[in-house]
């Protein structure tokens, strides 16, 4: 369902404001997304002033600063810090991206630091990811082969058809690209998203599984794939400079040639 | 969990529009208008056929700055239109996907989509 505005417990209210106690002459200001399931207020806009001179390039480094110096109860998700885990995707300065591969350097001005569009929130910067991954479970994404086991041959692949999977295989499931997708927003129950498909097509693509029709035939869906208009936020957006739009375009291109 | 006391976190009020998005909703709702076009203009060809006084009384408000300027958008609703189709077409055969390209062609639609209303400006004018 397409719904521009925000329900009403979501609006966002202004918060606190943060001054600086480090009188550092090289302030940034950044407006960060709250919201606590304990308090049952809306969410608010907290503003930090961050002390730049004693500070890491990474957005994350900011967040790590004021989580430990100013608010110990700001909270995110964050793993490996250098872009490999996914998990501290957020929607920093209007797109999503990885705060711990995103330089706080390219932005001008005050830094804005939301969770993912359109997601449940769980606590400030986290939403709930449960939907994508439940999607991402029903494509199935494993080697389905007639195979049992116990021939103890190898499943072989040519350098060529492993080519195939580059550009497809790198994907972290960091959930930028499906969330910032207006169709994924409108119908994310039941179109699979950018994120989902690119798996999709990874999976549709491998020369050494054996159910290729199959899968084809699973996700040839008005809702499910259809949805997809090119809206190409999703490429604009991935962090790790993937094109679900182009998977997207090939699962049609199959579809429509097959 | 309670999930539906969770809010929801903010989406179109906060992402920021790129060129890709931004003609790709231009391109709905200009198909949107040129449907009511492509009626409205059903029903002027419908009324000249009653005859000479209903084809005059279409062509004083045509000839008003006011119609001419409608005349010229819908030139450039249709020609905005047709150009964006064609890049979905190319995509649909699989190319334009790249970032860089699909930027460079989503600018010339927008640049051609003017360009084109020139055209049939000029070509209506003059040549015919």
């Amino acid at each position: 369902m397409v719904k521009f505005n925000l329900p009403q417990n979501s609006k966002i209210e202004v918060g606190s404001y943060y001054k600086d106690k480090t009188n550092s002459t090289n302030l940034k200001k950044v407006n960060v997304y709250r919201w606590d399931p304990s308090t049952g207020n809306n969410p608010r806009i907290d503003t930090f002033e961050v002390d730049m001179d004693h500070c890491g390039p990474k957005v994350l480094d900011i967040l790590f600063k004021i989580k430990n110096e100013i608010d110990p109860s700001l909270t995110f998700r964050r793993s490996c810090a250098h872009g490999v885990c996914g998990s501290c995707a957020m929607n920093i300065d209007g797109v999503n991206t990885l705060a711990c591969i995103k330089s706080h350097t390219d932005i001008n001005g005050e830094l804005n630091v939301y969770p993912l569009p359109h997601l449940k929130v769980v606590k400030d910067l986290i939403g709930d990811l449960t939907t994508l991954y439940k999607q991402y479970e029903s494509i199935q994404p494993w080697l389905k082969v007639e195979q049992t086991g116990e021939e103890k041959v190898e499943l072989k692949q040519s350098q060529k058809d492993r080519e195939k999977l580059d550009g497809h295989y790198e994907c972290i499931l960091c959930a930028c690209c499906s969330t910032s997708c207006p169709s994924y927003w409108w119908n994310g129950d039941k179109y699979l998203g950018p994120a989902v498909l690119l798996q999709a097509y990874r999976w549709i693509n491998d020369s050494r599984d054996g159910s290729k029709k199959e899968r084809l035939k699973k996700v040839a869906d008005e809702l499910k794939l259809y949805r997809c208009h090119t809206i190409m936020n999703c490429t604009n957006s991935c962090p790790k400079g993937l094109n679900p739009a182009k998977a997207i375009g090939s699962i049609k291109k199959m579809l429509a040639t097959s | 969990m309670e999930k539906n006391k969770n809010p929801l976190s903010p989406h179109l009020q906060i992402y920021r529009w790129h060129i890709s998005s931004l003609l790709s909703i231009s391109h709905r709702i200009v198909g949107v208008i040129n449907i009511l076009i492509i009626t409205l203009i059903c029903f002027w060809v419908c009324s000249l056929l009653l005859g000479e006084n209903s084809y005059e009384s279409t062509r004083e408000v045509l000839k008003t700055f006011f119609g001419k300027f409608l005349i010229i958008s819908f030139c450039w609703t249709f020609s905005f239109h047709i150009l964006n189709e064609i890049r979905h077409i190319a995509w649909d055969m699989g190319y334009g996907f790249d970032l860089k390209v699909a930027k460079i062609t989503g600018i010339l639609v927008f640049l051609g989509s003017f360009i084109l209303t020139a055209l049939f400006f000029i070509v209506g004018k003059y040549f015919i």
